[in-house]
């Protein structure tokens, strides 16, 4: 994997970046072949050329619209005009509406694009009705201090999972947000103590300025407590979503769970954010790789659905794929 | 002929994945279920590898004439050795494709690299076209932004002082270029800086660490070549250049890659600026009849000053190397004494400015 990184990023360099969406496909292929269930492999079938015809659509219909009204709003406020302000906050939501309705499109693609066994998988719902809830939750976060959070969180998932297909059944998705408070509001608690801290370090650490202290070793003393204290909490916080969410699947007499720990997420979070910001985003293929050999391992499945029932898949597939989330930012990266 | 072969078929209609026994004939193979009746038939001209088992000796094999039915086969990898070359094109159409490859991967490369080399020139080209009014509209933005942050330090004759300074050096510019306005702002930086539109901002840090005027000379005679050839401004177009050269040749939706080659490229481009303008700098002191021997205590300064916080390698860092630009300096003094840059009561009315 580390092999086809570099060969993709001298390919990258030397055909001004266009490779990039077939490097892309090499890795999923890669990725998707090393997933194994009931002794047969995934396959992913997507080409470099679907993924570059969705990529210069979008390019042309939404980020040249979507930069030149930021560039206008822009020259609005340096004109002092309050319309620039008002531009801009709807331009942010508008934004915010486009990546999450883009990263359903992009899963969309990816399901349509993954077979196993000879059969299809496939994504319903609607792309538009998903960015909606995403911004609704966004804009309800700050007015609920961030308690709307898990609640959100589990809301997505359970739309993206009910219209998640293989072949032409779906899987069903009861997982509820509830046991999942105790957890978040330990991560909420340490967040906001860790917080106070930073104003109280940052206030007493300017006190110690003036007084001509050094305070370095004290500031990186501050940084690493608070640090473990934000950090713990929140991949507590994970694992029990991810067991949630596990538990309240299902698909044609199959349900699944997971052993997710703590620890393992944190390892799995530090190694890869080591991986990704010290090979300067070059080697995010092995991070991706690390993060599905994680989830092989900690899924299980309980239960073999009657495969013979399950049909092909007969959806419409999509002819162009993720131009929305390649275009708008990397989070569809792999 | 060969024995049957134990195997396993799904058909691609349904997820179902069915024992069944696979004859190989010569003319492809026959898949039979457990009941003996036949399900399929594949011609080997039809037949795709498809990987092999991980956990026993066996094979995976596709069809092209039904692309969704897979079919797994044990103990069997002679089927495979026995395709014929899978889509092998002739030998005349691989040389003719993997030349036309190469010839595509150094096109790539020359028009790279031709933009990395032509982006100064072009930057160049496109800084004429802007209007020295909009350039001093930028300039001053810029400087008054600044200001409100940084805070202004203030003294009539101190300014004077500066002013007159800055008149006599810009006489050795071309008149288009003499309107120069310097300041001097509230920070403990030992630097200056040249914006767009012929604005200096001189930090106090220099001024208090100098120990004479003739530094402070040597770093507007800098500054003012830097605004005399357009530097500034010229940073500013090839900086959108280089932003644009650097995600297109990474490709990188996040930016990290291409923030990192943007930092390289345009510190690149940024000390060949510097070279010139010590050049440039040097020229103008000498015009002035001012000794470059303050411009070189200047640079030692710096390079004391890089040696205790940590050296930072030569092509990443903005600047020429501190010390070979000391000895630059130092080599171009006059052979005889010069009078300082300033009287001293004018240096020490810039001095106090800020209060020193």
């Amino acid at each position: 994997m580390i092999i086809t990184s570099l060969v993709n990023l001298a390919l990258s360099v030397l055909t001004l970046s266009l490779w990039r969406f077939w490097g892309r496909t090499r890795v999923r292929r890669l990725l998707w072949r090393g997933v194994e269930a009931w002794g047969d492999p995934v396959d992913y079938v997507g080409t470099g050329k679907e993924l570059f015809i969705g990529f210069l659509v979008v390019l042309a219909l939404v980020y040249m619209p979507l930069a030149a009204l930021y560039g206008w709003a822009n020259l609005m406020l340096s004109h002092d005009d309050p319309r620039g302000g008002l531009l801009i906050g709807g331009l942010y939501l508008v934004t915010v509406f486009l990546i999450h309705a883009g990263l359903y499109r992009a899963r969309r693609y990816q399901l349509s694009r993954t077979v196993w066994r000879g059969i299809r998988g496939g994504q319903g719902g609607l792309a538009w009705r998903y960015g909606l809830m995403a911004v609704a939750i966004w804009l309800l976060f700050p007015l609920t201090l961030g308690w709307i959070w898990p609640w959100g969180e589990m809301a997505l998932a359970r739309y993206k999972l009910r219209h998640t297909r293989f072949g032409d059944r779906a899987f069903s998705c009861e997982a509820t947000a509830g046991g999942l408070y105790r957890r978040f509001a330990v991560a909420w608690l340490c967040g906001a103590g860790c917080g106070a801290m930073v104003v109280l370090g940052a206030l007493s650490m300017t006190a110690a300025w003036a007084s001509g202290v050094d305070m370095r070793a004290m500031l990186v003393a501050l940084s690493v407590v608070s640090l473990l204290i934000m950090v713990l909490p929140w991949a507590w916080y994970r694992a029990g979503f991810y067991r949630r969410l596990a538990a309240g699947t299902g698909y044609v007499g199959a349900s699944f769970a997971v052993d997710i720990r703590t620890w393992g997420v944190l390892r799995l979070y530090f190694g890869n954010l080591v991986i990704t910001v010290f090979s300067l985003g070059v080697l995010r293929p092995w991070a991706a790789l690390r993060l599905f050999r994680y989830a092989c391992a900690v899924i299980s499945v309980s239960g073999e659905p009657d495969f013979a029932a399950i049909a092909q898949n007969s959806d419409a597939r999509p002819g162009s794929g993720e131009g929305l989330i390649s275009v708008l930012d990397g989070a569809g990266e792999f | 002929m060969r024995a049957d072969r134990p195997g396993r078929f799904s058909d691609g209609r349904t997820a179902e994945s069915r024992p069944v026994m696979v004859r190989v004939l010569s003319t492809g193979l026959e898949i039979r279920g457990g009941d003996g009746l036949l399900v399929a038939v594949w011609r080997t001209e039809d037949l795709l590898p498809d990987g092999e088992l991980a956990d026993r000796p066996g094979v995976r094999l596709r069809c092209t004439a039904e692309p969704d039915a897979r079919l797994v086969v044990e103990d069997a990898y002679f089927i495979v050795e026995s395709l014929p070359e899978i889509a092998a094109a002739p030998a005349a159409t691989r040389r003719r494709r993997a030349s036309a490859l190469a010839v595509a991967l150094l096109l790539g490369l020359g028009i790279v690299l031709g933009l990395v080399a032509g982006l100064p020139q072009a930057a160049r080209l496109a800084v004429e076209l802007v209007p020295v009014e909009t350039e001093r509209a930028w300039g001053r933005g810029m400087a008054e932004t600044l200001q409100d942050q940084i805070g202004l330090c203030r003294g009539v004759e101190g300014q004077a002082a500066l002013d007159g300074l800055v008149k006599r050096l810009a006489a050795g510019l071309v008149p288009a270029r003499r309107q120069v306005r310097a300041r001097v702002l509230d920070g403990a930086a030992v630097n200056a800086l040249a914006l767009p539109g012929g604005e200096i901002v001189v930090f106090r840090g220099l001024i208090t660490q100098a120990e004479g005027p003739d530094e402070l000379a040597g770093v507007l005679a800098h500054e003012l070549t830097h605004e005399a050839e357009r530097h500034p401004t010229d940073a500013l177009v090839r900086g959108l250049g280089v932003g644009a050269l650097a995600t297109l040749i990474t490709g990188d939706a996040s930016g990290v890659l291409a923030g990192a080659a943007a930092l390289a490229l345009s510190a690149r481009y940024t000390r060949d600026d510097e070279t010139a303008a010590d050049r440039g700098g040097l020229a103008l002191l000498a015009q002035a009849g001012i000794d470059s021997g303050g411009l070189a205590a200047f640079f030692r300064r710096v390079e004391a000053a890089e040696a205790a916080g940590g050296h930072v390698p030569a092509w990443l860092d903005s600047h020429p190397e501190a010390a070979s630009r000391a000895a630059a300096a130092q080599a171009a003094r006059p052979a005889h004494r010069l009078p300082p840059a300033l009287r001293d009561e004018e240096w020490r009315a810039i001095k106090s400015m800020c209060g020193a």
